[in-house]
């Protein structure tokens, strides 16, 4: 489903992202942590050509990236992206942000729209918040929301790039509520997170970055309890302290 | 005298009428077009073409950098040279719109900068066109953000268009020099032109103040 081969991007002089090999299959959850300025975000955000590579491969849903606009945007409606910091319309209700790209995208109609929409809005909990405005909510309601907005496009895959760091610790659990359910339900996932309760229960990788590459990658058994990376281990400590 | 004299402008009100509706409908025009092209403007302006947007500044920086009285000369008088035969109306929506788009282009420029690359990402990563991120996801936030200021840009310009009346325009300037002639006495005359430019433009102020204010109450 997403194939990267030998990907490689820089940031000017800056490195991000070195060799980068690594399939993620149909149905499959994959985690992907590391320490602050490790490449976690570049690396997801390359899967749906938020950020352009300069070397290597990428190809996701059978879709080569690097090609035209258009092929682009085909395949941006198959991939849904949740960002850290929710990036919800501020000018448009709960419904009106999960419907926008429905109806201008995918074309459907208003109505068809917003019966999905309520329907997923009522799946993530929020059928009460319908008609509320982003500033409305509290940040865990904003970010299920935006997941709602996501999966209103019947994506194949979803993307998370730390969906729960900037919120308040007592509403990271309503929002990795949702994304487990969604794991369960055999969607396939990319992940960068530090919640490495979320990695324990649905993750069928953990991938550590460090410095633009990945160190390590194994199931979670293995990677929380046989780390083989040095620099793993160092971070794993880190993390599993709190 | 100077009820004498009050009675006399009055005599004058045509005029004075003539000149409010030659003001308004010039303005009304001229901020239309300009709207219009300055969105064009400032999409541009803040657009990712940066050639096209570095050559639109330049343009935009000689109408703005200046006199508009100047401007309205060269479409008045230099214009006709190369052929083209306008009215004098005519060079003065011209002249206006064109100014008026130069600056409403830099406000909505601005506004569409400081609406946060968050949002058309958000709206790119759900597959929209970049004219679909515009229109849907970011210009109306930029909207928001500049209509205070593009409000108090409108009264500049309604106060600009008194400019006009130097090529033959009776406008409201001009209806205060045709009567200026016969009633000597210039404040009470452009006294009441004053007051009529001010009821001209007051309602634009104060739906600006109410917007500023109520802009910061969302915020909050
Ligand atoms: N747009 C950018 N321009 C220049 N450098 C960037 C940009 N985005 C990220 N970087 C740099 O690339 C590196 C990786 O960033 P990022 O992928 O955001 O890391 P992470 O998500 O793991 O914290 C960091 O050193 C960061 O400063
Ligand atoms: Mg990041």
């Amino acid at each position: 489903m997403i194939e990267f081969s030998n990907l490689n991007k820089w940031f000017g002089a800056l490195h991000v992202l070195s060799d980068i090999n690594l399939s993620v299959a149909k149905g499959e959850v994959v985690v992907v942590c590391g320490p602050s300025g490790s490449g976690k975000s570049t690396l997801i955000r390359c899967v749906n050509g938020l950020e352009p590579f300069q070397k290597g491969g990428l190809i996701v849903d059978g879709t080569e990236l690097g090609g035209s606009e258009a092929r682009l945007r085909d395949l941006r409606m198959e991939v849904g992206f949740v960002f850290q910091q929710f990036n919800l319309y501020p000018h448009k209700t709960a419904l009106e942000n999960v419907t926008l790209a429905p109806i201008h995208v995918r074309k459907l109609s208003k109505v068809d729209a917003e019966e999905r929409g309520r329907a997923l809005l009522a799946k993530v909990g929020l059928g009460d918040k319908m008609g509320n405005y982003p500033h409305q909510l509290s940040g865990g309601q904003q970010q299920r929301v935006a997941i709602a907005r996501s999966l209103a496009m019947q994506p194949k895959i979803m993307l998370f790039d730390e969906p729960t760091s900037a919120l308040d610790p007592e509403m990271i659990n309503e929002v990795l509520d949702v994304m487990v359910s969604l794991a369960r339900e055999g969607m396939t996932m990319m992940v960068v997170t530090h919640e490495m309760g979320f990695a324990r229960k649905v993750a069928d990788r953990v991938i550590f970055m460090d410095r633009g590459a990945i160190v390590e990658m194994a199931s979670p058994e293995t990677f929380f309890t046989a780390p083989k990376n040095d620099r793993t281990r160092d971070f794993l400590s880190k993390v599993l302290q709190h | 005298m100077f009820l004498m004299q009050l009675d006399r402008v009055m005599g004058y009100w045509p005029v004075l009428l003539k000149g409010i509706a030659m003001t308004v409908s010039l303005s009304v025009l001229s901020l239309l077009i300009g709207v219009v092209l300055g969105f064009a403007f400032g999409i541009i302006r803040a657009g990712r073409n940066r050639t096209l947007a570095r050559l639109l500044g330049l343009y935009v920086d000689f109408f703005r950098g200046t006199p508009f009285l100047l401007q309205v000369f060269i479409v008045f008088f230099i214009l006709p040279v190369t052929g083209i035969e306008l009215s004098a109306f005519t060079s003065g929506v011209i002249a206006m719109s064109n100014v008026a788009a130069c600056f409403i282009g830099e406000i909505v420029a601005s506004g569409i900068k400081a609406v946060p690359t968050g949002q058309s990402e958000a709206a790119a990563a759900s597959g929209m066109t970049r004219a679909q991120q515009m229109r849907h996801v970011v210009l109306p936030q930029a909207v928001r953000i500049v209509t205070p200021s593009l409000v108090g840009q409108f009264v500049l310009l309604i106060k600009d268009s008194s400019v006009v009346s130097a090529i033959g325009l009776l406008d409201l300037t001009r209806a205060g020099w045709v009567m200026v002639q016969s009633i000597p006495n210039g404040l009470l005359v452009f006294g009441i032109v004053g007051l009529s430019y001010f009821i001209i433009c007051y309602p634009l102020i104060y739906i600006s103040r109410r917007m500023e204010r109520r802009d910061q109450s969302t915020i909050l």
